[in-house]
Formats: structure tokens, C-alpha cells, sequence
């Protein structure tokens, strides 16, 4: 048997076609077994020797106006051991339909007798195009046409035109494309994240890479230069060509029965290490796809926009220094983007909650240019670091663009360990970063359950941290964890509650199947390590968004259930040991006691502090309506509510307000005292005003959790206890608090609460006389708050 | 051969597992399951119960046997999952046809 690569290529029409297709297949059995090739090199043999069988198959006699054209992967000489071979016959109409029916037979019957895996045609150039314009895959392909055998003329005839059809028919090709892309990587997964994942469908894998040189060539967009976009596509060939190799099969998905021998054959340590690159290549692909299309469509609607109106498109403003521009979030003209280390969390959190994009060149400055983060980090930028994490779903994109430039690991140094990290459990289907930002966006729909949903939102994304390390993840983690929210500037408290969040992560899953719920032994335990309702409600929180992120076995109602079954029987025996609530009148400061004390009507506005935050304190006789009147007043005046407590002394009401200016300076103290004195003697309809800003406003286009409104049984002997659990937005407060004074309701004391993009608030009601509010008007009043904000209880 | 099939609770499935091997018995399958007996799934009185309990979790295990080991296993599997309170389950026997191990084609007792 000769050596392969060296058929004399001189054989006549009419040999032996029987003898041409066994010496093809011995030639290729050897070249794929061959372990001295790279896999660029077999690539290269495979190709020219299936090339030379064509030809020689075909015959070297003249036959104008006939050509062998390679297509799709064949065309591009990316022949792998489980390839399709593309071919297309195509004929430039001069021949007579027999002409044409006898050349082809003559080809392809010895084709199908090799029973190499085939995908043919014969077509005429006409036909080729008219196919191609009704079926953007044949398009596709026909853009990677190489002539093999036959005309030379009429192959580059074909492959002309293709190209000139492409590029003239741009626009709807790439819409059907576009569409394509979406719902493949709908059905395959993201290649980065996949724990078995497919080379050429997944999204971020081989396919991408083709379609990205359609894209381009097409001259509507470019692709982001990159050798690394370039090298990933090669390594993903090379692991392609180890898995056909390895299970002599023809399928592209990275099985994980599979993966140490590929590992192994390709000489790496073991299949962590082949997933970590796998994953590493997919990312670089992904990413630069999603760019790209993005790029496609500013360029295709500037299109149609241009011919259709002429106006320029608007910069509305997001944030501080950030605008959308297109559909994307920019950096505004002015910024000094090498002096504020708090830009890049800013706009990510104002990207994420418009539910846009950050554009790449936004990106790429901020990571080049922008100083480090003081530690530990100052107030308003972890308020937008939960900001982000709140956003769900619609914030992953941010997220991801953000972790794939390194962003995030600047920002939390550990996170280094768990990305691009396998999991080899059978439940789980994302590698541990991917998880992570999975279970913080089914947190956020969960943030009504608890009272602190900043603390869930963080504690979701490092309850998987210390899986990095070695050893107990749950400790590690917790560990970990306390680091971070340290450097993050929680408070104490907050720290260890997130640390042991992640210490306790699985306790609630693991003894609600393992152990006997009857058994009081059960439940204290439970109890003792969790510590308060509080802590357990973010826990039950924390273990579901956990276990549905991980995929569709580890949330089923069966364990559901025990999990609520165990968390009740804790509940219950935490509520029984609480103590009784402290009057919150003792917080108040004895100077604003004294003012309160003599009927004073004042307002203060302090100038802002390190944090950017103005404290707003209001001395007013109490009366009802007072606290919408100055929530009101104070949404007007473009000051964003972080906080708020609300007590009454004797008559008066006193009122601290921890604002932040949205833009600019504060307002001065007057002028605000004027405005409330207005609101209340019903001069200034702040009612109709701030109804008049919200036309303006766009709704915020993310799917935020429904907000809840409930009563709390049993919190206070003494008011009626109001709590509010919703999303963010200028006007809620007032909203709420105007419904509770037109229902003729006393606010005793109140405790406003921002959290991120959430806001936790607790009213302490009572009538005019004093007294809690009856069962009836209580839940009168809870559904007419439901109403005013528009959710569900 | 029989089909020893155990309707028990979730967190008796470690200790059944250990008394089955330590008697012989090391093949099972097990799987989630959800159901309710006369008291209709209540084990107490809930305050305030925001969902009805009827089905609630429990565990089946099924195991294929030779006649003669039935009586002792059903008794191992009795005496390890119970607590003595509702909820406990049931275990019943099912007479069966054919067994075949798949990867080998042996049938009957050979295949248990």
C-alpha cells in the first residue's frame, strides 16, 4: 500500500473507480490513525487526499462548462476523521439535462458506494443562486466555494455570484441569520458554560466562527480583531479532531465519559483542564459574536433610519457620566474616566437596570483606564454592585461582558478560582461562575421573601466561591466570603450574616432529606445554627435560588416540599424565642427632641458627606399626610430616598432622611421647607407633578419581582405593622403614603429602607385615636396599597 | 421471584440501604415519590398553613427477589424504617414473570 499523499494523480477517465475509492479509504484510515499529525496537518491531508480521489473520480478529460465545487466545511479544507463531505456539481446551463445527468452519475454513484458520509447537489449556477436565496444555510455555504475538479470558470462563476448575492441581499439575510444564531444557542447552550458541550452548535462553538466570516463579508460589520478569536476556533478544531479520533464517531459533543481520553490524547493534565480551555476558546467566540451583532444591528436600523427619518439618535441619560446611545450604554462626553474609580460599577449597575448593554469601546476604557476601587469600597458603589446583582435575568449579559474583560476579577480577587470551573455532579449543568450568576438572577425574583434582599443577592453569588479550593466548600467559602464582604464595606453584622449564609448554604436541603423532621432534635438544631427568622428567611431564599439554578433536578416539588415543611417547623420555633420589640421612638436624637417639643416647623439639609449621601431631618407637627408630603417633596426635588426613619415625639413628627442628589448640588433648606408647607396646605399638587415626571420617564424594561405588601401578625402590640417589599422608583414612597393618609391612617414610625434596586419598607400604623388599626380596615388598607403600586400579594 | 416494593420516609432511606446490604440484598432501585394514607398527609395540626398538605414526600424502593429470601426482607425493611408514627408507609409483594440482566442476556434467578 503506498504511503498517503503520493497518488500519481494520472489516472484516465474511465479506471477503476471501485479500486480508486479502496486505496482512498486505506489512505485515509492511516492519515486519521496517524498520531504524529497535528491536527492542522491531518486537516490539510484529509483534504488534499479527498480532493485527489474527487479529481482522479471525476477524470482529468476536458468537460467545459461542468465543475466539482467543494462546499460548507469542505470548502474550507477543514476536513475532520467524522466530516460530511459537501460537494456540489454545477453547471453553467450549456450542457443538455442527459449532458449533465450522465456526468454526475458517473461521479456520484462511486461516491455513495465509498459510503463516506456525502451531502451533494448538482445545480445549475442559475438554480445554485435562486436555491440560495430562499434558504440562507445554502447560502452559507456557498460562500466557502472551492473548486475541485472540472471548469475552473464555472466555479468561480458560482462562487462570484454567491458572494455578490450575499452582499446585495445583506439585510435579510442577516435578519434570518441573526434569528438562526438565537435559536441555536437556545437548543445547544452556551459553549463556555456547558458541562458537555457541543464544538459546532453550541453558541460560542465552530458555527459561530463561520457565520462571523458571512458576517464580514457581507461588509455590514466587522468583528473585533483578535488572534484570540482566531485561536480558539483552531484549538476547537484540535479538540474537534481528538474527539472524532477518540470514539470514532461522527458526533461533536464533548461527552464527560469522554473527556479523559481527550484530555489525554491531546497531552493535557485531565478533563478539568480540557473544559477550563474548552471553555476559555468558547467564551472569546461568544463574545465576539454578540458584539458583532450587536455592531450589525446599530448598522442595519442607521440604515433604515436614514432613509426613512432624518433625525439624529438621542443620548438619554442613565446614570452619572453614563448615557444609552443606540442601545447601548456609553460614557457621557465630559468624563474624566482616569480620575473616578466608581464609574465602572456605575455604569454596569445603570446598564444592567435599563437592560442594555455596555459598548465595547465603554468597556475597554473602563478596564484600561479606570484607577482601583478604594477598600474597603465606599457606600454608593456597593449600593450599585447590588444594583447589578438585582437586575435577574436581564443583567447575566452585563454580568458576562463584564467578567469576560476581567472586570469582575478586579473587583473580587477570588472569583479567579471558579471560573471556567467544571462541576462533575450530575444535577448541575453550568461550570461554578456561571451557576453563581445564574442562582443571584433567580434570587432577585426571590428578593420579596426577606428583609435584607442586598445580603441574599451577594450571598448568592459567593455561596459556590470556595469550590475553587480543595476541601469543604461550604467552610471554605464561608471563609472566602467574609473576606469579601469585608472589602465590599459591609457592616459587621451584615458580614457575618453573609458568611455564615454561605456556611449554612446546603443545610436545609441536606437535613430536610436526611434526617426526621418529626423529631424536635431536628429542628433545634437547625434553629441554634441559623439563629433568627431573618437569617432563616435568607436562607429558605438563598437554598431555592441555588438549587433551581443548578437545573431542573434539584428544585422538583418533592424536595420543595421538605424544605418548606422543615423551614416552617423553624420558623415556628424561632418566632416563639424572639423578644419583644423595642419602641422605636428611643432612637430619636434628644437636640431634634427638644425642637419637636416646641411645635418648631423645621427642615435641614446637610451637604453631602464622604458617600455622596445628604441627610434631610424634618421637624413638623404631626399630622396626617405628612409623610407623603415630604416623600413627595422630596422625589421633586430629584433626591433619591437610601433611607429613612420616622418616629413620632409627643405631637410632632421627626423624620431623618438619608438622601442621595440624583444631579447636582442639593436643594437649600428653604426652598425645600417652602415646597412641604406647599404640599401641605394644598397649594403644590405633588401628586399631579411627579405623575407628570413619570409620563416622562421610560419604565424600566426589566422583569423585576412583583412587589409585596403584606401585614406582619404579631410584630408590635402596639401599631399595626405595614411592610413593602418592591422595586425601586422615584414616587413609590409617596405613593404608599399618600394611600395610608387617605384612608385616614397615623404613620407612629416608620423604617425606609433602599437596598440596591430594592426597597424595604415598614410602617407602624395606628388610627386616630392611637390604637391599632381593626382587622378589617388593616386589610382594607394592605389592598389599597397593592392597588396604588400595582402588584400582587 | 417477587417484587418487594417499600412506600417509606425520605430520611430512612440511608438506614434501609445499610440493612439491606448487611442482609445480602445489594441491588435496589430507588426513587422520589409522593403520596398520603388515611390521615390524609397531616403528622400535626399547622397554624396558619399557607398550602394544603396532602401529598406529601416519601421514598419507594423496589428490590427483585428469590421467594424464599421475601419474608426476611420485608421484615428488615419493617423493623429499620419504623418510627411508630403516621406516615410510616406500607411495603407489599408483587409476583413476577421474567428477570433479564441486560448486559448479559441471563434469565430468571440467574439475573437477580
Amino acid at each position: 500500500m503506498s504511503a498517503p499523499g503520493s497518488e500519481s494523480g494520472t489516472e484516465v477517465l474511465g479506471a477503476d473507480p471501485g479500486a480508486l475509492t479502496q486505496r482512498y479509504r486505506q489512505a485515509r484510515t492511516a492519515i486519521v490513525g496517524a498520531a504524529d499529525l497535528s491536527a492542522a496537518q491531518r486537516r490539510a491531508a484529509l483534504t488534499d487526499l479527498t480532493d485527489r480521489w474527487v479529481r482522479d473520480l471525476f477524470g482529468t478529460g476536458a468537460t467545459p462548462g461542468v465543475a466539482v465545487t467543494a462546499v460548507g466545511g469542505y470548502g474550507r479544507r477543514e476536513l475532520l476523521p467524522g466530516s460530511d463531505l459537501d460537494i456540489l456539481l454545477v453547471h453553467d446551463g450549456t450542457r443538455s439535462s442527459q449532458d449533465v445527468a450522465v456526468i454526475a452519475d458517473a461521479l456520484l454513484y462511486p461516491l455513495w458506494d465509498s459510503k463516506v458520509p456525502l451531502d451533494h447537489s448538482v445545480r445549475s449556477l442559475d438554480e445554485a443562486a435562486s436555491v440560495a436565496r430562499e434558504d440562507y444555510k445554502v447560502a452559507l455555504g456557498l460562500l466557502d466555494a472551492r473548486h475541485v475538479a472540472g471548469d475552473p470558470s464555472v466555479s468561480s462563476a458560482l462562487a462570484e455570484r454567491a458572494l455578490a448575492d450575499w452582499r446585495r441581499h445583506a439585510p435579510q439575510r442577516l435578519t434570518e441569520l441573526r434569528e438562526a444564531v438565537r435559536a441555536r444557542a437556545e437548543r445547544s447552550g452556551e459553549l463556555p458554560f456547558l458541562l458537555e458541550p457541543d464544538l459546532v452548535e453550541s453558541h460560542g462553538g465552530l458555527r459561530d466562527t463561520v457565520v462571523l466570516r458571512a458576517v464580514v463579508a457581507s461588509w455590514v460589520a466587522d468583528r473585533p480583531h483578535s488572534a484570540a478569536i482566531e485561536e480558539s476556533r483552531s484549538w476547537l478544531l484540535t479538540v474537534r479532531d481528538a474527539l472524532h479520533r477518540t470514539t470514532g464517531r461522527r458526533s461533536d459533543r464533548l461527552l464527560m465519559q469522554e473527556q479523559d481520553e481527550v484530555a489525554e490524547v491531546l497531552g493535557l493534565l485531565d478533563a478539568d483542564v480540557l473544559l477550563r480551555r474548552v471553555s476559555e476558546a468558547g467564551r472569546a467566540i461568544a463574545y465576539a459574536s454578540d458584539v458583532t451583532w450587536r455592531s450589525v444591528d446599530r448598522t442595519l436600523a442607521s440604515r433604515s433610519r436614514r432613509s426613512v427619518f432624518r433625525r439624529r439618535p438621542s443620548r438619554r441619560p442613565l446614570a452619572d457620566g453614563v448615557v444609552e446611545y443606540e442601545g447601548e450604554a456609553v460614557l457621557a462626553r465630559d468624563v474624566d474616566v482616569t480620575d473616578d474609580a466608581t464609574l465602572p460599577m456605575r455604569a454596569a449597575a445603570a446598564a444592567a437596570q435599563a437592560g442594555v448593554p455596555l459598548a465595547v469601546s465603554t468597556l475597554e476604557r473602563l478596564v484600561a483606564e479606570t484607577p482601583d476601587l478604594p477598600l474597603p469600597w465606599p457606600s454608593p458603589v456597593r449600593d450599585d454592585f447590588v444594583r447589578l446583582l438585582g437586575a435577574g435575568l436581564d443583567g447575566i449579559p452585563v454580568w458576562e461582558d463584564l467578567e469576560a474583560s476581567g472586570m469582575v476579577v478586579r473587583w473580587l480577587p477570588d472569583w479567579e478560582r471558579i471560573r471556567h470551573r467544571p462541576q462533575r455532579t450530575p444535577i448541575h449543568r453550568h461550570t461554578v461562575d456561571r451557576h453563581s450568576i445564574e442562582a443571584v438572577a433567580e434570587a432577585s425574583r426571590l428578593t420579596r421573601a426577606v428583609d435584607r434582599p442586598d445580603l441574599l443577592l451577594v450571598a448568592a453569588l459567593l455561596h459556590d466561591v470556595g469550590k475553587g479550593w480543595p476541601g469543604d466548600h461550604s467552610a471554605t467559602g464561608a471563609v472566602i466570603a467574609q473576606t469579601l464582604a469585608e472589602r465590599m464595606g459591609f457592616a459587621p453584622d451584615d458580614v457575618d450574616t453573609i458568611s455564615e449564609l454561605v456556611r449554612h448554604h446546603l443545610l436545609l436541603p441536606t437535613v430536610a432529606t436526611s434526617r426526621d423532621l418529626d423529631d424536635p432534635a431536628t429542628t433545634a438544631l437547625v434553629a441554634d445554627l441559623v439563629g433568627s427568622v431573618q437569617r432563616l428567611d435568607l436562607l429558605a431564599a438563598l437554598t431555592e435560588a441555588d438549587a433551581r439554578a443548578a437545573g431542573p433536578a434539584a428544585w422538583t416539588p418533592w424536595r420543595a416540599a421538605l424544605v418548606r415543611d422543615l423551614t416552617t417547623r423553624v420558623r415556628r420555633e424561632l418566632l416563639g424565642q424572639r423578644p419583644v420589640e423595642q419602641s422605636s421612638s428611643e432612637s430619636v436624637e434628644p437636640w431634634a427632641r427638644t425642637l419637636a417639643g416646641t411645635g418648631a416647623f423645621e427642615v435641614m439639609v446637610a451637604a453631602p458627606d464622604l458617600d455622596q449621601v445628604c441627610k434631610v431631618t424634618v421637624v413638623a407637627p404631626d399630622r396626617v399626610g405628612l409623610l407623603a408630603a415630604v416623600a413627595g417633596v422630596l422625589t421633586l426635588h430629584r433626591l433619591e430616598v437610601r433611607g429613612a426613619t420616622v418616629d413620632t415625639v409627643g405631637d410632632a413628627a421627626v423624620q431623618v432622611w438619608r438622601t442621595v442628589s440624583q444631579y447636582g448640588a442639593p436643594p437649600v433648606d428653604h426652598v425645600v421647607r417652602q415646597d412641604l408647607k406647599r404640599a401641605l396646605d394644598g397649594t403644590l399638587d405633588v401628586h399631579a407633578a411627579l405623575a407628570s415626571r413619570a409620563k416622562d420617564r421610560r419604565r424600566s424594561p426589566i422583569r423585576s419581582a412583583p412587589p409585596r405588601v403584606s401585614l406582619v401578625p404579631d410584630a408590635s402590640h402596639t401599631a399595626t405593622v405595614l411592610q413593602v417589599r418592591a422595586h425601586d422608583e422615584p414616587g413609590l414612597l409617596h405613593a404608599v403614603a399618600s394611600v395610608v393618609a387617605d384612608a385616614g391612617v397615623c404613620v407612629r414610625s416608620a423604617v425606609v429602607d433602599t437596598l440596591g434596586a430594592d426597597v424595604v419598607d415598614v410602617f407602624y400604623l395606628t388610627d386616630r385615636n392611637g390604637r391599632l388599626l381593626d382587622d378589617d380596615a388593616a386589610h382594607a388598607l394592605r389592598d389599597h396599597v397593592v392597588e396604588a403600586i400595582g402588584g400582587r400579594v | 421471584m417477587k417484587l418487594v416494593t417499600a412506600v417509606i420516609k425520605p430520611f430512612k432511606l440511608d438506614d434501609v440501604r445499610s440493612a439491606l446490604e448487611s442482609f445480602g440484598v445489594h441491588g435496589m432501585t430507588v426513587s422520589e415519590a409522593s403520596g398520603y394514607g388515611r390521615q390524609k398527609g397531616h403528622t400535626e395540626v399547622y397554624r396558619g398553613a399557607e398550602y394544603t398538605v396532602d401529598l406529601v414526600p416519601k421514598v419507594r424502593l423496589e428490590v427483585l427477589l428469590d421467594d424464599a429470601d421475601v419474608d426476611d426482607v420485608v421484615e428488615v425493611i419493617v423493623k429499620t424504617s419504623q418510627t411508630g408514627r403516621i406516615g410510616d408507609g406500607k411495603v407489599w409483594v408483587t409476583p413476577v414473570d421474567t428477570v433479564v440482566r441486560v448486559r448479559t442476556g441471563e434469565r430468571g434467578v440467574e439475573a437477580l
